[in-house]
C-alpha cells in the first residue's frame, strides 16, 4: 500500500535540500519560537513571517499544493481553538490599517493569530521535513545532544507508523468485507474494540521481532548512524539569512505593523 | 569440516504448555546448506530461534563451537545471523544503509571499516544503488534482499533464514535463489515453499511435530512422495 509519505520530497536536490540538518533544525525551532511568542495583536506582521518559510519552500521545490493539504489535515484541532476564542473574548478592540479604522471582538484578532501563526509555524515544519531526509535529521538530533532514547523513539515511530497504518487498513477491510448490517452502537463499539485489541496484540508481536532483530545484530542500547554532517559556508549564509530576517521583520516591520 | 551447528537433546515448550521441540538432535557441518522442510506448526521458526539463542530449551545447542548461553551470546551472535520472516520487523532504521551498517556498527568497527561492508553487502544483495532509500520505499523483493544485506555486513559464518521466499513473485523468488546459491555461508533456511528449498539447499531436515522425521539429501528425501504427502508437503519439481 502506498502512503502520502510526509517526506516524499525529501529525497530531491536542491541547495536547501543540501544544508545541514542541524542548521535546518535549529533555525526551524527559533523561528518558530518567535513566530509564536509574538503578541495576539501583530495580525499583520504574521503576513511578513509566512515569506520566510513560503522562500524556502519555492527555492526547495515543493509543491505548494502539498504543503497545504498537510496543514489542512492537521487543522481541526487549531481551527475548534481559533474559532472558540470568538465566543469567550468579546471585548471591543479597535484595528487601524492605514487611513482605515475598524472596531471587531478582541476574539477575532486572537482567531486570525491562531490560524496565521499554526499556518506559518507548519510551513516551517513542511519545509524541514521535505527537505531533510529523516535518517539525517535523527543524526542531527543526536549531533545536538538529544537522548539517544528519544532519537531512537522517534527513528521507530517514522519507521513503523506506516506499517501500522497498513495494518489498521487492513482489518478495517476485513470488517468492511463482512459487514452486512449496521448491528447497533453497543456491538458496533464492542467490535471496533477487537478491532483495536487486534492491532494493538500486533504491535507488540512486531516489537518482540523487531528486539530479536536488534538483538541479534548486537544492539546495545546506542544510536549509531552513518551520516556524517558536516556545516559548510551554505550553512552559515543560510543561519545569516534566517536570522537577519526573523530579527529584520522584530526591529524594522514590527513598529510599524504593531 | 568443522561443525557449524550441533543440537543435542533439544526439548522445548511454549508457556501455554504446547510442545514446539522434541529431543532434537541435529549436526550441520561448516558451508552446507540446509532446508528445515514441514508443514505449519512443525517447530521449523522454533528450532531457527533456538539455534540463535533467543530460545532456551532443555539440551545443548552449540555455534562454531560455541555453546549457546548468556556468557558466549555476543561472540554467537557475530558468528550466526539470523533474517525474519517478515524484513519490515528486519528492516527498522531509517534508511537501508543505516540498517546495513547496524550490525558492524555494534560490533564497533571503524567507520570506513562500516562503510566498505555496506557498500559489499548492498552489492551482493543486488541493492547498490540503494543505501539512501527508506525501507518504506522498497518493494517486497527488495526488502527481502535487503533483509540478507543487513545480516552479509556483519560478516556471519552462519546464517538462517525464515520463510524467506515468503510473497515474492517468481522473478524476485529467482534472484533471491541466485543471492543464496552464491552465498558462502552455511545456511540454514526454514521453508514451506518445496521447490525453494529444493533449488537452494543440498541438505533437507523435515520437521512435524515438533520432531525430526527424516535428515538427508535433499533429492532422497524430497522427492520421495510418500513421506513428503503423509507429513502434509508436496514434491517438488525435478531440477533442470
Amino acid at each position: 500500500m502506498h502512503h502520502a509519505h510526509i517526506d516524499k520530497f525529501a529525497y530531491q536536490d536542491s541547495v536547501i535540500h543540501r544544508l545541514d540538518s542541524r542548521v535546518k533544525f535549529i533555525v526551524t525551532v527559533l523561528f518558530t519560537a518567535v513566530v509564536i511568542s509574538l503578541p495576539r495583536t501583530s495580525v499583520s506582521i504574521l503576513f511578513c513571517y509566512a515569506v520566510g518559510p513560503f522562500a524556502v519552500l519555492v527555492l526547495a521545490g515543493i509543491p505548494l499544493r502539498f504543503v497545504f493539504k498537510h496543514i489542512l489535515i492537521v487543522s481541526p484541532f487549531v481551527l475548534v481553538l481559533a474559532f472558540s476564542s470568538v465566543f469567550y473574548d468579546r471585548s471591543i478592540v479597535r484595528i487601524a490599517f492605514g487611513p482605515f479604522l475598524w472596531e471587531v471582538a478582541a476574539g477575532w484578532l486572537r482567531c486570525f493569530s491562531i490560524l496565521g501563526k499554526f499556518i506559518i509555524t507548519m510551513m516551517a515544519l513542511i519545509a524541514l521535513v521535505s527537505t531533510t531526509r529523516f535518517g539525517n535529521l535523527l543524526c542531527g538530533l543526536q549531533k545536538l545532544g538529544f537522548p539517544n532514547i528519544l532519537v531512537i523513539q522517534l527513528g521507530f515511530l517514522y519507521r513503523y507508523i506506516f506499517i501500522l497504518i497498513d495494518r489498521a487498513h487492513h482489518i478495517i477491510r476485513a470488517r468492511s468485507g463482512r459487514k452486512l448490517k449496521n448491528l447497533g452502537v453497543r456491538r458496533e463499539v464492542k467490535v471496533a474494540a477487537s478491532m483495536v485489541g487486534s492491532l494493538l496484540g500486533r504491535s507488540i508481536d512486531t516489537a518482540q521481532r523487531v528486539n530479536i532483530a536488534m538483538e541479534g545484530r548486537g544492539f546495545n542500547g546506542n544510536w549509531h548512524s552513518l551520516s556524517r554532517l558536516r556545516v559548510r559556508a551554505s550553512d552559515i549564509i543560510f543561519i545569516f539569512l534566517a536570522a537577519a530576517f526573523t530579527a529584520g521583520l522584530f526591529i524594522f516591520v514590527k513598529p510599524i505593523l504593531g | 569440516m568443522s561443525k557449524a551447528v550441533e543440537i543435542k537433546n533439544l526439548s522445548y515448550k511454549y508457556p501455554d504448555g504446547t510442545t514446539a521441540l522434541e529431543d532434537i538432535n541435529l549436526s550441520i557441518q561448516a558451508g552446507e546448506k540446509v532446508a528445515l522442510i514441514g508443514p505449519n506448526g512443525a517447530g521449523k521458526s522454533t528450532l531457527l530461534l533456538a539455534m540463535t539463542g533467543f530460545l532456551r530449551g532443555s539440551g545443548k545447542v552449540f555455534v562454531d563451537g560455541l555453546e549457546v548461553n548468556k556468557k558466549n551470546m555476543r561472540q554467537i551472535r557475530a558468528s550466526i545471523g539470523s533474517c525474519l520472516d517478515n524484513p519490515d520487523d528486519q528492516l527498522f532504521m531509517p534508511t537501508l544503509q543505516d540498517d546495513v551498517a547496524f550490525g558492524p556498527l555494534n560490533m564497533g568497527l571503524e567507520s570506513e571499516q562500516v562503510e566498505q561492508r555496506v557498500a559489499e553487502a548492498l552489492e551482493t544483495a543486488g541493492l547498490g544503488e540503494m543505501g539512501e532509500k527508506a525501507p518504506h520505499h522498497l518493494s517486497a523483493g527488495q526488502k527481502r534482499a535487503a533483509a540478507i544485506a543487513t545480516i552479509l555486513s556483519m560478516r556471519p559464518k552462519i546464517i538462517t533464514l525464515d520463510e524467506p521466499d515468503g510473497s515474492l513473485d517468481p522473478r524476485n523468488r529467482n534472484n533471491l535463489i541466485g543471492l543464496l546459491k552464491k552465498l558462502p555461508q552455511t545456511l540454514v533456511i526454514a521453508t514451506c515453499d518445496m521447490n525453494f528449498a529444493f533449488a537452494v539447499a543440498e541438505r533437507a531436515v523435515l520437521t512435524d511435530g515438533g520432531r525430526i522425521i527424516a535428515d538427508g539429501d535433499v533429492e532422497k528425501i524430497m522427492l520421495d512422495e510418500q513421506l513428503m504427502t503423509k507429513h502434509g508437503l508436496e514434491t517438488p519439481k525435478r531440477r533442470g
